[in-house]
Formats: structure tokens, sequence, C-alpha cells
């Protein structure tokens, strides 16, 4: 008899040229092996994903061959999802140096008529969109789908950004998807409707999306493998003025026809209520909450909704259907007022005189719920909202002020804190030498080390973007007189941190530039980079040296220090920045939480320090330097002695090195 | 045992508590019984120590990934203060399960905030929620074997209540699909310990 779940299972590999090459038939009855992975056929089968895995399941269900990403919160899954099975379906994949890289990377393989994806969160389009604005342009062969990641509410970012601006002045069609399920379904559609009208699409994402997680029916994947084939057209590629004249002309034309089909796509969907007069229009995730809204209010019936899955270009004839039989429209979306903008002036444009509403009910800042989207409603369909709201808003308001502060902290360990309290020391002594009561300044950047903004470092005086700390301080040497020390990661370094240090040597800025090298992009998950010897699919390559890079560009002070090695660290810093000139400074120390894993992987003991007790100790009750000084939360106090939780502390020693008293050791 | 249709479940707790792994281990059995699931959980600058939490939603005609005002079910909380942080999701209906064992934040360390006391919680907390069930996962977690499982002590407490509508015996299976052959004792023993404690409390 057949039982569920038996059958064969077979690894295969595909080669380069396209061929299957099966690694491993075995047959299978053993429940583990029975549940799908990302990579199995298993059309039609349910499985729970994270919506950046369902984006990926996608595009492997479309035939992906080439994916290139830059890690970034909320996108980093989708090319680690992709990195791990591209062995296994003849996919190519990688972490590029930065953004603009991978979408060129990706750009390339669909000029060569490949399937190709490029995945990077809000901040990092901003960094693709001057390739992304000719790319357009040129136009897609191989499907070609820009994934944006944009983050309302900056969960983990630095501002809120809608990247459909940005795919509205390149002529790029945007499709956003309401669920995790549509997530997969709409990135499986995406490269076919690229090729279809020849334009790269932009996938745009958010937060609920890449870090949702729901069941999933998985499609068909396609196995098919194209053979890459560059075909020389300067007239097409070769972007001098002359061919971009002619060639803007025809991106026009191809955009206009997806305006014409956006109307005909399953992601569009319009229900008109018989009688109703208010119409809501959901673009993306909104829908969502649109659904439970009108759940709670018991409107199902009675308001006509238009479902939004292209936001650009919007389903005009759908629009206008909808504006057309309501007498007022409330647009909902996360984000800028992109579609009801839109909406405006496809009314205005068609002689529909109506109320649009929109970010006049709706809020324009953070993530949207079912409760905004209630209120909008209720207020504009006159129903009762639900008495419970204003409940629970007294209950919040109540306990607000009992609630203890909570942010993300440098980790018990983490080498950031040894380097900012080095910083500190360091910057400090030499301010002295700029006169009484000079301060040094710390621009610093996109990464872990940025909370050493909280107390009690405070090292950290502007953070913008990536790169950005050597930018400022470039700046600040040419107005202040006041000692500059910068400091950005290994990956933000190689990221965009190199121009503004080649622009310090040529521009004599004199500052000091800290490179925090921890050996990985721990922020996003501890991916690596072209520092560290090894790519997105595990091979060893060439380690680039920050130090090197420094050296070449020019930078007459190089130095690599151990942030642990305190006293050598904060006389290497000293003389860093009395040199007369730009200087460098590499801090080399793995990230603690790396370091903990392959210890673990070695068999190797984690060693906890421990504060001895007065008396037959030495720790002073009234001393607080450890606290004080450091922040580390492996350092407790309990009845005003210092103890520290032996579960997180993994043996760093840096609190033993501040300790006046020395009643730090290792257990 | 009657199990409700429909569930929406918040699981707080501090980074590193494993509030995303009791959330997973929940959302993929609710799958393996053929349930609709929507869920969210916010990655990145959150984990690093900071307060985390992670949303399960089960049922049919759920379609949002975030809770709504005084719409939760349960409230899972890894940490009494932390639980305070999702006061504003719960109404007389909810049911919250707190594990007792404080984390104190470095910021309370360093003296910039304080942190309230225990009753102090509970008693805003059951100003709250109709039912609040008060534990020592941590301790219970010892006892099955290691600190590490009181997330799955809380994971075996939440499926003592009738809020939630999966079976047991797949969670269980789940839990043992999850961990290695030799963690998979310890673990069990964790749901159990946490099933019974929340069983006993209810009553």
């Amino acid at each position: 008899m057949d039982k569920p779940g038996c059958g064969v299972e077979v690894r295969r590999k595909m080669g380069y040229n396209g061929a299957l090459i099966v690694l491993e038939v075995k047959e299978t009855c053993l429940q583990e092996a029975t549940r799908p992975t990302i990579a199995s056929d298993a059309q039609g089968e349910k499985l729970y994903m994270l919506g950046n895995e369902a984006i990926a399941r996608g595009a492997i269900e479309a035939g992906v061959q080439v994916a290139a990403a830059y890690p970034g919160t909320p996108s980093s899954e989708i090319l680690e999802t992709l990195a791990e099975v591209a062995g296994e379906l003849g996919i190519y994949a990688e972490w590029s140096v930065n953004e603009k890289v991978a979408f060129e990377v990706a750009l390339a393989a669909s000029i060569c008529g490949l399937r190709a994806l490029a995945s990077m969160k809000h901040v990092g389009v901003n960094v693709a969109h001057d390739s992304l604005m000719t790319a357009s342009y040129m136009g897609a062969k191989g499907g070609l789908v820009l994934v944006a990641a944009d983050d309302p509410w900056m969960w983990s970012s630095q501002n809120e950004q809608d990247s459909r601006y940005v795919a509205e002045q390149a002529y790029v069609p945007v499709l956003e998807p309401s669920s995790v399920q549509e997530a997969k379904d709409m990135m499986a559609s995406a490269f076919g409707l690229s090729e279809q009208f020849g334009q790269v699409f932009m996938f745009r994402s958010v937060t609920r999306i890449g870090h949702g997680r729901s069941d999933v029916v998985l499609g068909e994947i396609s196995r098919t493998r194209r053979e890459a084939s560059f075909e020389k057209n300067p007239a097409r590629m070769v972007y001098t003025p002359a061919v971009a004249r002619k060639n803007k002309p025809l991106m026009l034309e191809r955009f206009a026809r997806i305006r014409h089909a956006v109307n005909e796509l399953p992601f569009n969907q319009l229900r008109l209520a018989a009688g109703a007069k208010l119409g809501v229009v959901a673009s993306g995730l909104s829908y969502a909450y649109v659904v439970e809204a009108l759940n709670v209010l018991d409107l199902n019936d009675r308001i006509s909704m238009l479902k939004i899955g292209t936001p650009h270009p919007l389903p005009a004839k759908l629009v206008s259907q909808l504006l057309l039989s309501v007498e007022e429209v409330l647009v909902v979306e996360e984000l800028e007022p992109f579609v009801e903008t839109h909406i405006k002036a496809l009314a205005q444009e068609s002689g529909i005189t109506l109320k649009v509403h929109g970010k006049d009910m709706i809020p324009l800042i953070g993530e949207l719920s079912t409760r905004a989207v209630i209120e909008a409603i209720g207020k504009l369909a006159n129903r009762p909202i639900p008495t419970s709201f204003a409940v629970a808003d007294k209950l919040a308001q109540d306990v607000a002020g009992m609630i203890p502060l909570r942010p993300p902290a440098l980790c018990p360990g983490c080498p950031h804190r040894a380097s900012n309290y080095v910083i500190k020391i360091a910057s400090k002594r030499v301010a002295r030498d700029y006169g009484d009561g000079v301060e040094p300044i710390y621009p610093s950047d996109i990464g872990c080390y940025t909370l050493a903004n909280n107390p009690p470092l405070e090292s950290v005086d502007s953070v913008i973007c990536m790169g950005g700390s050597f930018g400022i301080a470039n700046g600040l040497a040419h107005v202040l007189k006041a000692p500059i020390v910068a400091h950005l990661g290994d990956s933000t370094f190689f990221h965009s941190g190199i121009p503004p240090l080649i622009n310090a040597v040529y521009n004599k800025a004199r500052i000091t530039m800290l490179v925090l090298d921890n050996s990985a992009t721990a922020m996003t998950g501890f991916q690596p980079h072209p520092g560290t010897g090894n790519t997105a699919t595990g091979e060893i390559t060439d380690a680039v040296k920050i130090e090197d890079v420094a050296r070449a560009c020019g930078v007459k002070f190089v130095e690599v220090a151990d942030p642990f090695d305190l006293k050598m660290a904060i006389e290497v810093l000293e003389k860093a920045m009395r040199f007369d000139g730009p200087a460098v400074v590499v801090m080399r120390s793995p990230c603690v939480i790396v370091l903990q894993r392959e210890k673990k992987k070695k068999g190797e003991a984690i060693v906890p320090y421990r504060v001895l007790r007065v008396l037959e100790d030495r720790c002073n009750e009234k001393c607080n330097t450890c606290v004080a000084l450091l922040g580390c939360p492996a350092i407790l106090k309990q009845d005003g002695k210092k103890v520290i939780d032996a579960s997180m502390c993994p043996g760093c020693g840096l609190c033993s090195r501040v300790c006046p008293y020395k009643a730090i050791v290792q257990e | 045992m009657s199990k409700g249709k429909e569930c929406s479940i918040v699981i707080a707790g501090v980074g590193g508590q494993g509030v995303v792994l009791l959330s997973e281990l929940l959302g993929v059995a609710a799958v393996a019984d053929g349930l609709k699931v929507h869920g969210s959980e916010v990655l990145g600058m959150a984990v690093r120590g900071g307060s985390v939490s992670s949303i399960v939603r089960i049922g049919d005609s759920i379609s949002a990934p975030l809770v709504t005002t005084g719409m939760c079910d349960v409230l899972v909380s890894m940490e009494p203060s932390e639980a305070l942080r999702y006061v504003s999701c719960l109404s007389s209906p909810s049911l919250a399960i707190i594990s007792m064992e404080v984390v104190t934040p470095f910021m309370v360390t360093l003296g910039k905030c304080s942190y309230p006391s225990p009753e102090q919680i509970v008693e805003k907390l059951v100003g709250a929620a109709g039912k609040v069930v008060a534990l020592d996962a941590v301790a219970l977690a010892r006892r099955a074997g290691s600190h590490l499982a009181a997330n799955i002590v809380m994971l075996g407490a939440l499926l003592a209540t009738d809020a939630v509508p999966v079976k047991i015996t797949t969670v269980r299976a789940e839990i043992e699909r999850h961990f290695s052959a030799k963690l998979v004792p310890v673990n069990l023993k964790a749901f159990d310990l946490g099933y019974q404690e929340a069983s006993a409390k209810m009553g």
C-alpha cells in the first residue's frame, strides 16, 4: 500500500550548461523527508514560509538563473535562500559589494537572455538608482526583477522610503503583493511579464511581507536553463546622448503597453457592490487590513473594493469603473500617497468629480493596522468604532510610564564595545591638544556599531547612510577645529567607504577613519563580504584586505589593532589622530557571535568572567566603573554589587581590564 | 476539549529568549494540521538584546499579519515587563501567559530607568486581560534539563489553553522534528511541564 509521503527523492545539480546531473536517488518513507523544501518540486503542496523565502521560491519557480544582492533588513533572506539551493538548481547567486553592483550583475544576465533578480532594502534602491534609470531605457531580454524591500516604521532602517516613486521616475512597473502567498505567485509571474514587455520590473515588498510567515501553496518549478549570449547592439546598449534620444520613446511605448495590460492582470481585482456609495482602493498589503476591517464593521457587501497589485502603472480602466460607480473613494496604502495622487489625476483626466480620500484619513507615517482602516472606513460609512479601542488606549497610557527602556544593545563580548571605548579614551586625550573644552566628533555609520549611540558609550554623533561617516568627516575637517574620528564596519567600508577615503587623501582632510573589522556583515545576519574570503555559496575566494586598500588609496598612516588589547589600541589611535594627514586604523576582532559559533563547532569551551566578592573579594560597592564605562548587558547589579550573568558572558575580558580593583577574573 | 476556530497570538520577549522559534514551531504545527496561518516578526535591530515580538494568527478569515488593538486572544510573554508593552492588544476575553523571570535591561543597570515590581506588572495585566497565568518558565525548563528550553515551556503552557486550535500531538511532533535527537527529550519534557503547570493554574 502506498503510504502518504513515501516516494523517491532525487538530488540533482544543474550543470552550468543546463544539463541535469543526478547526485543521489533514494527511496524515502521518513516523515522528515516528506516535507517539501524550498527547492522541491512539490507542486500543490503547502509549506509554512517566511515571506522572503516565498519571494525566493517564486523566483525559483520562474527559473531564475542569476541572483545578486547586498544584505539589508528586511530583504536579506531572499538571497540567503537562493544561495543555499544555488548549486542544486543551477543558479548563480552572489553577495555583491553593494546594491548598484548587484543590480548591474542581474542586468548583465538579463542582457544575455537569462532570468535574473537583484534584491535590496529600500535605501539600497538609492544606491542602484543610477543604473536603474538607464537600464529602463535598455529594457530587459531575460526577465529582470528588482526586489525593493520597504520598511514602514523604520524597524531596521534610517528612514521610511517609498520605492514606488523611484520606479515611477524610471518608468519601471511595480508589483506589490497583499500576502505571503501572493508574494510567491507574483514573483513567479514577474519574470515572464518582464520578458513579455521587455522591461525591468520592480517587486515592492514591505517588512510585514518579507518577515511575515504564512502557509504557501507551491507551484511548479521551471527547470529550463538558457544558454547566455551577448548580442552586440550599440544602438540599444551604448548610452550616448544620440542612443538615449532614440531609446526613450521606445521605453515610453513599452510602458504604454504595460499600462494597458495591467487591467487584465489577476493581481488587480475590482468588486463592485450593488448600490455602494463608498469605494475603497487598497494597494499591496493594505488590502489585508481592509479585508479584516470590512469584516469587523460588517460592511462586506456594501462597499465597492479595488485591490491593487500594480500601483505603477495603475489599472486605469478598473479605477475608472470604480470612480464612476461610487460617490466617494478611500485609498488605503502604506507610506506615501502614491496611488492616491495617481487616482486623483485619473479622476481629473476622466472628468469625474468625486471626493478622493487617502492620507487625510490614513496615517502617513509607519505601518498600517486594521484599526487605522476601521477608523477611516467607519467614519466615512457612519459605522460605530469598537469601544475596545478606547479602553485599550487607556490601559496602554496607564502602563506607559512603568515599562523599562530596552533598546537593542551591543552583545556581551562585542568587539565594537572595546573599539568605541578605545575611541573615547584616545580621542579625549588628543582633544586636549586642540584647546580647552574642545570635544572630539564621531561620525558613525550603518551597522551594529550604531548601537554605541546608547549610554554609556555615546560615541556616535551622526548616522545617515552607508559610507556617510567618512563623507561627513571629510566635510567636518574643512570647517571645524576639532578631532574628527569616523568609524564604519568592514562590509560598509567595501560598500561605500572607499570613495570618501580617497576624497580625504585628495582633498587633504585631516581625519581619522576607523574600520571596525569584525569579519562579517553582522547586523543583517553574518553574511560574508569581500574581506571574509568566502562567497555567498560557500566558495573560498581571495580576501580583500582593508589595510591594503587604504594604503593603495594613498593613506600614509595605516595601522591594524586588536581593540581588546586596550593599551596598544589606544596608543595606535592616539598616533593616528596626531598624524598630519588622513589616517586609517583597522580595529580587527571577529564578531562574538561568529566566534562563539566557531568555538562550539570545534568543541572549545566558552569561559565566562565573574566578579569576586567583597573582603575575600575586591569589588567595591561604591565603584561603578565597569557598568558606567561599558554598558555590557551581562554585568548586572544586585543590591549594589556587581555580578556577571555567566549565561550571557562570552569571556571577552574587557570588564576585567577596566576594573580599577582587579576584582574581575576568569573562572 | 473544545478548540476555538480562530486565534490571534502575540509572543513577546527579549532578543535571545527564543521568541521566533516558539512562534515558528506553533505556526508550522498549525499548517501541518491543515490550518491557515498569518504571522509576522521583526528581525534585524530587535534581536540585539532588545524587545522582540512575534505574531501567529490562525484561522480562515484572517488576512492581516498584525493583531488589532484589543483583539489578541493570547499574549505569551517570556519576560514580565515585556508583557506590558503589548497591553493594548488585550481586552477582557484575552488570556495572558507570563514567564516571571526578569531579564534586567542594561538601561536599568545604568540607572536610566527603573523596573516595576512583579506584583505591579501582574496587577496591570489582570486589569487588562480576562485571565492571567504567571509561571516560572525558566525554573521549569531547568527541571526539564536546560534553562534554554523556557520558550518550549511557554509553548506547552500556550497549548494548555482552549484558545489554540492546534493538536498537541502535532506540536510535539514538530518539536521532535526540529531538535537534534539529543535535545528532543529535554524539549518534550519542557513542553509537558509547561502544559501541566498552565493547566493546573487555569483549573
